[in-house]
């Protein structure tokens, strides 16, 4: 079991697999880590050597936002359009789409379960 | 899409004209502009525009974050309280 940024402890996946278990790192950036730390992306985590796994870690830490850093970067970024008072901050305030999507229908991501409307029925 | 970077950020020229005469008079009133798609420039940081939301000018104090966006973001216009049937259940 390799631990790298933190928390997350991918498993016996393929390493590229394993990385993306992290929060921020997708299919891409896992591709481009693999490469970067010369690992076949083939290999499987539970057989990479601690000083590969150091690696990894190390070219995470020094190119990459990724866990809390992120989450909290992304939550700053969302608080500021708050605190401006512009339509994409409102957008966020009231928990509704912000890019311009139909919200008549669908928009369920943002807006949570439908709740049932009382006496809609005729 | 995003604008071309070689045509630089658009603003009507009447807001140009209107925000550097307040800034030379001394920043004071409230400048009227019905152009809610002109871009927000760093020259009109710290001035106070009324932009129009269809109904009326609503005051905008212009801040170092808001630049590069547009002055219609500053100014909602649609008016909504809510359904009829979201009030009576809140009420029970």
């Amino acid at each position: 079991m390799a631990r790298i940024a933190g928390v997350n402890i991918p498993s016996g996946k393929r390493v590229p697999i394993a990385l993306t278990y992290i929060t921020g790192i997708g299919p891409t950036k896992a591709d481009e880590i693999c490469e970067a730390v010369g690992i076949e992306r083939s290999r499987r985590v539970n057989d990479l050597s601690d000083a590969e796994v150091l690696k990894v870690r190390e070219y995470i830490d020094e190119n990459l936002t990724v866990e809390g850093d992120l989450r909290r970067e992304v939550q700053m970024n969302v608080k500021r359009l708050m605190d401006l008072g512009c339509y994409r901050g409102l957008r966020h305030r009231r928990n509704l789409p912000v890019r311009g999507q139909r919200t008549s229908t669908n928009a369920r991501t943002r807006k949570g379960p439908a709740k049932a409307i009382a006496g809609k029925k005729k | 899409m995003t604008r071309s970077v070689w045509k630089g950020p658009f603003v009507d020229a009447y807001v140009l004209k209107k925000a550097e005469a307040a800034r030379e008079s001394g920043r004071k009133d409230v400048i009227k502009i019905w152009s809610r798609r002109s871009t927000i420039l760093p020259q009109f940081v710290g001035l106070t525009f009324g932009v129009y939301n269809g109904k009326k000018h609503i005051p905008v104090n212009v801040s170092e974050d808001m630049i590069g966006q547009k002055f219609g973001e500053y100014s909602p216009t649609r008016t909504y309280y809510g359904h009829a049937a979201d009030k009576k259940a809140k009420r029970k």
